[in-house]
């Protein structure tokens, strides 16, 4: 589960400050999938960050219970310099979980081939997505905090991807941050918009639909 | 005391990327940050002897100038390891349980001990050359050497805090560092210098480090005028500092 009290947190502009969370309070019910839409600057990824701990905000308080992960996406936080494989060591060691295992689940999951080997600077953005995605599955998370799901790779993968997380249903969540309304309908039983800094729950995502699509 | 075991296991698996990353994995690489320096050592050895410059009676040429140049860049190079940790890896900043301060242990950490080993081999290499080896006090030879990276540890996070706040700061190393490779006792012991001009010399916590160094390690080498409190004050106050400085860069620190 978690929890965010009074969270506030905005980012100087030349235009003057944007606040993207003003002084939210919201509850993420345990072992429920919940996507947040928002548009395209919205604060998404701000408030996944807040949530993983990886940002500090400007006031308020996030309260977390259970092991929850980095902000999963893109592959922020891989080195370029280092192979995917070494990534995976060094995220493995940094979670304190056995190295082996990581690395073994990771390559058999991300199927990236001879290019497990190679630099992560060599990488296109969906094989980097591809290593971060199964490199999550490979450490257990109670909470995973999902960015943009939709990018990760074609078809296939996807449906790999949901089918990991349909399997620990029981032991773990995800929270999804998207634009796409196509992506949360796939993963999640409910719903949150995120819009002019708060954040507003819906338990059926039609509902959510609306608000979002009502400019 | 949990919370201490993550944060040791975090700086240890930073530790290892950092090897990585600066040595590759080419065998030689670590061998040349231990060569490097001793080198530089050996070329100022080079050039004393051509001079005819002696080193203070009892003491081998290498060994006194060790005690000199490797503890100032165990000094020197810490703190520029650390102050630049966060724009180096910021990226790890991703990870929750990564903060600035795990960063910057982990790069003086190594530095630190890169330095130590140096500083092992040049002196295991004048007692081979002299035939001899006694150590006066290995404790406080430790202890000056502590201090010598403590030193460069706090200065190095203090400049690490403040480079988040105007990334001009880094440039200001150089210039901040490089006088006072003449001004720590590198090159003389600090009782041969005229005393006005000593009263000043030991302002600079460094020049009580490396005298402490000499202390330890020469039997016979007597300092009558160092404090090892004087630099463990300076840590203590840039530690502060530091810190204090990294609780307002990890609110400031955006991720890209």
């Amino acid at each position: 589960m978690i929890e965010l009290h009074q969270l506030t947190k905005a980012y100087p502009t030349r235009q003057g400050l944007n606040v993207v969370l003003d002084a939210v309070d919201f509850v993420f019910p345990a072992r429920t999938n919940v996507g947040v839409l928002g548009q395209n600057g919205a604060g998404k990824s701000t408030l996944l960050r807040l949530i993983a701990g990886a940002e500090q905000p400007d006031s308020g308080e996030v309260v977390r219970k259970g092991q929850i992960s980095w902000p999963i996406g893109f592959g922020g936080g891989f080195n370029g310099s280092l192979t995917g494989e070494e990534n995976c060591r060094l995220v493995a060691r940094l979670y304190g979980v056995d190295v082996d295992d990581v690395v073994g689940f990771t390559m058999d999951f991300a199927e990236l081939g001879a290019y497990f080997h190679e630099p992560v600077k060599n990488y296109s953005s969906g094989m980097k997505a591809r290593l971060a995605f199964g490199l999550s599955m490979a450490i257990e998370f109670d909470i995973y905090l999902v960015d943009e799901v939709t990018a990760v790779g074609d078809f296939r993968f996807q449906e790999k991807c949901r089918r990991a997380f349909a399997a620990r249903r029981d032991r773990s969540s995800v929270i999804i941050v998207s634009h796409s309304l196509s992506t949360i309908r796939s993963y999640c039983e409910h719903c949150a918009v995120l819009k002019n800094g708060q954040l507003l729950y819906f338990d059926s995502i039609d509902d959510a639909q609306r608000v979002y699509e009502a400019a | 005391m949990k919370g201490l075991l993550i944060q040791l296991q975090v700086v240890y698996a930073i530790l290892l990327r950092e090897v990585k990353t600066r040595f590759g994995d080419h065998q030689w690489g670590y061998a040349w940050a231990l060569i490097e320096p001793s080198l530089w050592v050996l070329t100022f050895v080079g050039i004393y002897h051509v001079m005819g410059r002696m080193a203070p009676p009892g003491m081998s040429m290498i060994a006194f100038l060790a005690t000199g140049i490797v503890i100032f860049q165990l000094f020197r190079n810490t703190s520029a390891q650390a102050m630049a940790a966060i724009t180096a890896n910021r990226g790890l900043l991703f990870y929750p349980q990564v903060r600035p301060l795990d960063l910057v242990m982990a790069r003086a950490v190594l530095e630190g001990a890169t330095q130590v080993v140096v500083f092992a081999m040049l002196m295991g290499a004048a007692a081979l050359i002299e035939g001899s080896l006694r150590v006066d006090s290995v404790l406080t030879t430790l202890l000056g050497m502590l201090l010598a990276g403590g030193l460069g540890l706090g200065f190095g996070l203090v400049l690490c805090g403040l480079n988040t706040l105007s990334p001009t700061v880094e440039r200001l190393h150089g210039p901040l560092v490089r006088p006072l490779f003449w001004l720590s006792a590198v090159f003389y012991p600090i009782d041969s210098v005229p005393t006005a001009l000593r009263n000043i010399l030991l302002y600079n916590p460094i020049v009580h480090a490396i005298e402490l160094v000499r202390d330890g390690w020469f039997p016979g080498y007597q300092t009558r005028h160092i404090d090892p409190w004087y630099p463990a004050g300076w840590i203590l106050v840039l530690l502060f500092f530091g810190l204090s400085l990294e609780r307002v860069a990890r609110r400031r620190l955006q991720l890209s």
